[in-house]
């Protein structure tokens, strides 16, 4: 009975399995005959638009930020979303967009894990003819085709980072040392992390004069390694003047290893070691309004949403299936010098005054 | 049979019997699949489209394989939960080999870098051999770390929780210092027909390959000695020891089999996403050992099937598959992942509860 | 007649259709030892699991001083002064002994649930002081002896003030003082006008300890009375319900000169020091000692599961190479050990799976050990016919379902596959009932007369006594005796037993020394 049984299950499994494999050019030709003439027939409006958005992780303001920027304004547009989180897992992501795939969406939006994942899973929606859009860290090649919105991040931290050169300037010339500058550096599988740290340099060779070599503080993108290492770089080396991370995020870390060693001090204090970071958030604009940090590089998360979704929908209203355009942020540089005239283009200000705090 | 009374009662005994039966079979896990399928097919008819089904069966081969690997090693009593390590390794290695580009500025720090990968790629770049040699050097590694887990196991009689909980943090961190958390790419075209392709449009490579590992997995379960000795050594090793079984080397073998099955699924997940990834597998330990006690293995050793465990590993494929499909807020698929689990468990328990009552009369 | 405590009257019970007993009547004195003796399966435990509150009965009543007895689990049956100490005993290893006394109901200071220790370890210092156990009470159960925990679960029903007591096999696992020691405690309880009820299969210490036996078979009672009016033969005529002209086989092997085994100077400090033993074709040898005297350890280490630091194993005259047992299983030795349960048998796979495991590399392809299952199927029934194995069928049925007699039998019938030359037997009969003790006896007798050589390792003298050609004694991990059939003697087995070395005389000065 036992054997019969199991004879059976497995002759239907089989059978499933050849049906399913059978067809298999059909599903990426299928709908090309169906979608096209829908699209040509009937305006875009009459007909409920369904995009997938599958998002790395929802660990960091940031990204919080993000996935609601796009999020609301997609259900504003009477959009129907279908959310997938791969918890940091790049293959996870992968079966996500292939599920959504399946369902026919009209498009796809990811946030990958990182820019190797963008460019397979990329692929995977260019053959199933899905327009595919990625926000804000774009995929290492050019192998898949892609509508990308993402900040400038060369230049972002480069303004940034100006402004601080500026102010290690003075204190050189006030006491005559050359200031020693320290980077924390994101996980550098993720192209806006090398971007940050590109900007970050380039202004370090320009300004060799006034500062000594600088230390490379790996993190990840992780709390957790950025407090280690961060910690045994500080005890090392004492006389750090200038410190540029890779995000806003880890302002807290910086903090919790700073204080204790009397150097996280406000702007004019002989202790204070010269501060800034990228994205702007809402803990940055509290401490820029505070006096601790002196420069944030800021990427425009609202604009970086519209840009993607505008792509998006265009692309789908043209009938595109695999759209390819890459979309600057050119976001800007926060300092304290420009504090009154930009300080509330900056989006972690904006969020704080929506909650209240400003 | 008429005086059995009305057909409407009847019936209803039969149904109960059918009930009893499929509860009762051993492929029980099964049956609960086809529920949940068949269940939301009116909610989200996409998930009987072929496409879907094709979906699901993509993502079922490399856990499939993956999950072969530990049965074998909970037939020895054993646990290995380094198997998603020797996926981060291998993959890295094997891209090392047959890439064909290196960003320095990524690899520079790199310990490979120089002599084994530069910017015009791995040893092997370009050559027509690199994807055959690369894989043969991922079962390679994934059997020496299998046989180094064995070892220490059956040498200092270690507990295998630990010696493959310790393998599994050294394995994936020396994954990430070979490429300092990099993403090795430009992996040849070949290579991800492993992982995407299929002979004529129809038969998925990756489903080739894992066929291959399951029924050489049946076959030495079933048909050969040294299988027998895994279920005798993960019964009862004093006994398996006085009757001549070289239990040292049975246990060797297991989680050497299971690097090799980790090896082997390294191998589909590398090429589905065309890239050595360092963090690759990191989530799945979960799904591998869920999909192989689901099925029927015991973690008490002495017990556990191939076919078992496909049904298990699909089981947590078709599950993923569906929970993506109902357009659920993020944080209520995991929540859902977990009771639908923990209905799958209790069923199970209650069978066997009522398969041992049934035994007894 | 004395006084009823407990009356049981036309208990019957049945489990899933299968009547386990029917209309069973029996009683208790007060002051009394009552004996219960029944083959496995008879209904004894269900009786007394009845009795102790662990079942319940279909029908019938119970009667504990007149007044209705009706336990509804194990506490009610503490509550009504009745202790039931099981064959395996219920303590907690890792716990104390006082703890262990008290689990159930611990002194706490006043109503607070805390646990007053001092009070706790006061008592349970009364309570082991009364059985003769001499440990502070505040050590770990895992650092006792099997005897010293036996004692521990007497305590514990002293400190209940247990007005019946039910001892399940109590001396299965005990060593031969031990056993002394318990007797007289039961002894010391009957004199306090204690009941006890004793289940035991040595009809010996039956004999000697009880004052009425009660017989069982197929949960009906067949015998009853006053255990004068019973002798061993009427105990088994009764336990079976047939005559048994002989306890043991008919003896009819033919002992060559051919020396099958020798180990000569065999030594592993503190385990076994300068063993010389040898077997020959034909011959059963005994080898007797009390518990920790070296026996068991001494054939791991002749099977090659353990290893030894000087002297050398011959097999057949050849000098063994390497000390594993896959070698031992080669050169034709097979070792029937001493616990079935742990070491003998796969207890969920089937009948011809277990058999078929020492077999099995033998009978598989050349070419990657491909099993023959058909060859393997067709030796295994022969095996299980020739062995008069009682099962379903050997491919279905699992090695649990058998009784204990059967399941040692597959334990032989798996070695018989390869047809050895050597066997090993350690304790063949533990805890199997008579009639499955003379089949066992059969097989070995038959092994002998086949040109097998066979040592059999026992704790009981009267089964060596019975089977054996030759019977070596061992003490404290030496050979201190060796003793021909035609002067077998149990006083004499049991004095080299205690250490009185036949051949040196330092081991009789020690032993004095001893005693």
């Amino acid at each position: 009975m036992k054997r019969a049984l199991s004879i059976v299950m497995l002759v239907v499994m089989f059978a499933v399995l050849v049906t399913a494999c059978a067809p298999k050019p059909e599903p990426a030709a299928a709908p090309a005959p169906e979608a096209t003439p829908a699209a040509a027939e009937q305006p875009a409006a009459e007909k409920k638009l369904k995009i997938a958005f599958a998002y790395q992780d929802l660990e960091t303001e940031f990204w919080v930020a993000g996935h609601k920027a796009i999020v609301e304004t997609l259900k504003a547009k009477g959009i129907e979303v279908i959310e997938f989180n791969a918890n940091e897992d790049a293959n996870k992501q992968l079966e996500q967009v292939n599920d959504a795939i399946a369902q026919k969406v009209d498009g796809i939006i990811i946030i990958p894990q990182d820019g190797e994942s963008a460019v397979a899973i990329g692929e995977a929606c260019n053959s199933a003819g899905i327009p595919f859009g990625v926000f804000n860290r774009p995929p290492s090649n050019k192998d898949a085709k892609a509508l990308v919105a993402v900040a400038d991040n060369v230049t972002i931290s480069a303004k940034a980072m100006e402004h601080m050169a500026l102010e290690a300037r003075k204190v050189f010339e006030k006491t005559g040392k050359k200031v020693k500058p320290l980077v924390m550096v994101g996980d550098l599988g993720d192209p806006n992390a090398v971007g940050r740290y590109q900007g970050f340099k380039n202004v370090y060779e320009k300004n060799k004069d006034i500062f000594t070599e600088y230390i490379e503080v790996p993190t990840k993108w992780d709390s957790n390694t950025a407090l280690a290492n961060l910690k045994s770089a500080m005890a090392a080396n004492k006389d750090v003047g200038l410190l540029f991370c890779g995000s806003d995020f880890l302002y807290p870390v910086i903090k919790s290893v700073l204080e204790p060693l009397g150097k996280w001090q406000k702007i004019g204090d002989p202790n204070h070691i010269i501060m800034g970071a990228v994205d702007g958030d809402m803990t940055a604009g509290k401490l820029m309004d505070e006096g601790y940090v002196d420069a944030t590089a800021v990427q425009d998360l609202y604009y970086e949403a519209e840009l993607i979704l505008t792509g998006m929908l265009e692309a789908i209203e043209k009938g595109e299936k695999t759209p390819e355009k890459w979309m600057d942020d050119p976001g800007f540089a926060l300092t304290q010098a420009n504090m009154g005239e930009m300080k509330m283009r900056m989006w972690g200000n904006k969020l704080r005054q929506e909650k209240g705090e400003l | 049979m008429f005086l059995k009374g009305s057909p409407t009662e009847r019936n209803k005994s039969d149904v109960k019997d059918l009930f009893v039966k499929v509860l009762l079979s051993e492929y029980f896990i099964v049956f609960f699949c086809l529920l949940i399928f068949v269940s939301l097919m009116p909610v989200t008819p996409h998930i009987a489209s072929r496409a879907n089904i094709n979906n699901i069966m993509s993502n079922l081969w490399p856990l499939f394989i993956i999950a072969i690997g530990q049965t074998v090693v909970l037939i020895v009593a054993g646990i290995d939960l380094s198997q998603t390590s020797i996926i981060a390794i291998t993959s890295v290695v094997g891209a090392a080999i047959m890439t064909s580009k290196a960003d320095p500025t990524l690899f520079e720090k790199s310990p490979l870098w120089g002599w084994f990968l530069t910017e015009s790629g791995g040893p092997l770049a370009g050559e027509p051999a690199a994807i055959y040699a690369a894989i043969f050097v991922m079962i390679l590694i994934g059997v020496g770390i299998g046989c180094f887990n064995g070892f220490f196991i059956h040498k200092f009689k270690m507990p295998p929780f630990m010696v493959t909980l310790v393998s599994q943090m050294l394995f994936s961190a020396l994954a990430i210092y070979l490429t300092k958390s990099e993403n090795i790419i430009g992996l040849p075209k070949n290579f991800k027909a492993i992982g995407s392709g299929s002979i004529m449009k129809i038969i998925p490579y990756s489903m080739i390959f894992a066929i291959v590992v399951a029924v050489l997995a049946a076959i030495l379960l079933n048909k050969t000695v040294l299988g027998k000795w895994l279920y005798l050594v993960g019964s009862n090793p004093k006994a398996s020891a006085v009757i001549g079984v070289p239990t040292g080397k049975v246990i060797i073998f297991a989680y050497a089999f299971s690097g090799f099955c980790a090896a082997m699924g390294s191998v589909l997940l590398s090429a589905r996403l065309i890239a050595g990834r360092p963090t690759l597998g990191q989530t799945m330990l979960m799904d591998v050992v869920g999909a192989a006690v689901i099925g029927g293995t015991s973690l008490f050793g002495g017990k556990g099937k191939v076919s078992w465990t496909l049904f298990g590993a699909l089981f947590f494929v078709i599950l993923a598959n569906a929970l993506n499909m109902m357009k659920l807020p993020f944080y209520v698929v995991d929540m859902a992942k977990g009771i639908v689990i923990i209905i799958a468990v209790a069923f199970d328990v209650l069978r066997i509860e009522i398969k041992r009552r049934t035994n007894v009369m | 007649m004395g006084e009823n405590i407990l009356a049981l009257r036309n208990i019957s019970k049945a489990f899933y259709g299968i009547k386990a007993l029917s209309d069973v009547s029996i009683r208790v004195e007060k002051g009394e030892v009552l004996g219960i003796i029944g083959e496995n399966g008879a209904g004894k435990s269900t009786l007394m699991n009845i009795v102790g509150g662990v079942l319940q009965p279909d029908s019938g009543d119970m009667l504990l001083y007149d007044q209705p007895y009706k336990p509804k689990n194990t506490m009610d049956a503490n509550a009504s002064k009745i202790a039931f100490i099981h064959q395996e005993l219920n303590l907690c290893n890792n716990l104390t002994v006082a703890e262990n006394i008290f689990l159930i109901d611990f002194p706490k200071i006043n109503k607070i649930p805390y646990i007053n220790k001092r009070e706790m370890n006061r008592l349970a210092h009364e309570a082991i002081k009364a059985v003769g156990l001499q440990c502070p009470p505040d050590t770990l159960i895992e650092k006792l002896s099997q005897g010293e925990r036996q004692l521990v679960e007497i305590a514990k029903a002293f400190s209940m003030d247990a007005q019946v007591i039910i001892f399940d096999e109590p001396t299965t696992s005990l060593t031969a003082r031990e056993t002394e020691r318990l007797f007289k405690i039961i002894g010391d309880l009957k004199q306090k006008g204690r009941s006890i009820i004793y289940i035991s299969h040595i009809l010996s210490d039956i004999q000697k300890l009880t004052d009425r036996i009660v017989v069982l078979r197929d949960g009906n009672v067949t015998a009853e009375g006053t255990t004068s009016s019973f002798n061993i033969d009427s105990m088994i005529f009764n336990m079976i319900g047939r005559d048994m002209k002989h306890i043991y086989p008919e003896r009819k092997n033919v002992v060559s000169d051919e020396k099958k085994v020798e180990l000569v100077n065999i030594t592993k400090k503190g385990i076994v020091s300068n063993i010389n033993l040898h077997a020959h074709e034909g011959e059963v040898v005994g080898i007797f000692g009390l518990m920790g005297s070296g026996r068991t350890e001494l054939m791991h280490i002749f099977f090659g599961l353990d290893s030894f630091e000087s002297g050398e194993i011959k097999i057949k005259g050849k000098l063994k190479s390497k000390n594993t047992a896959v070698q031992s299983i080669k050169q034709g030795v097979a070792f029937v050990t001493e616990n079935r349960r742990e070491e003998g048998l796969m207890l969920e796979m089937t009948v011809l799976e277990n058999l078929s495991f020492v077999a099995m590399p033998n009978l598989a392809s050349r070419f990657l050990r491909f099993i023959d299952k058909s060859r393997i199927a067709d030796k295994a029934a022969a095996i299980s016919q020739r062995l008069r194995i009682k099962s379903g069928a050997i491919e279905k049925s699992a090695a649990k379902s058998l009784s204990g007699g059967n399941q040692q039998k597959v334990v032989i019938g798996k070695w018989l596959m390869t047809s050895p030359e050597i066997f090993i037997v350690d304790e063949p009969t533990r805890g199997i009932d008579v009639g499955a003790k003379f089949e066992v006896y059969s097989v070995i007798n038959n092994l002998a007369c086949d040109g097998a050589a066979v040592l059999v390792v026992s704790s009981e003298i009267e089964e060596l006594m019975g089977i054996c050609d030759r019977i070596y004694v061992m003490s404290r991990g030496e050979i201190t005796g060796c003793v021909g059939q035609d002067e077998f003697d149990r006083e004499t087995i049991l004095r080299y037993a205690f250490g009185q070395c036949a051949f040196n005389k330092n081991a009789s000065h020690e032993s004095e020394v001893q005693q």
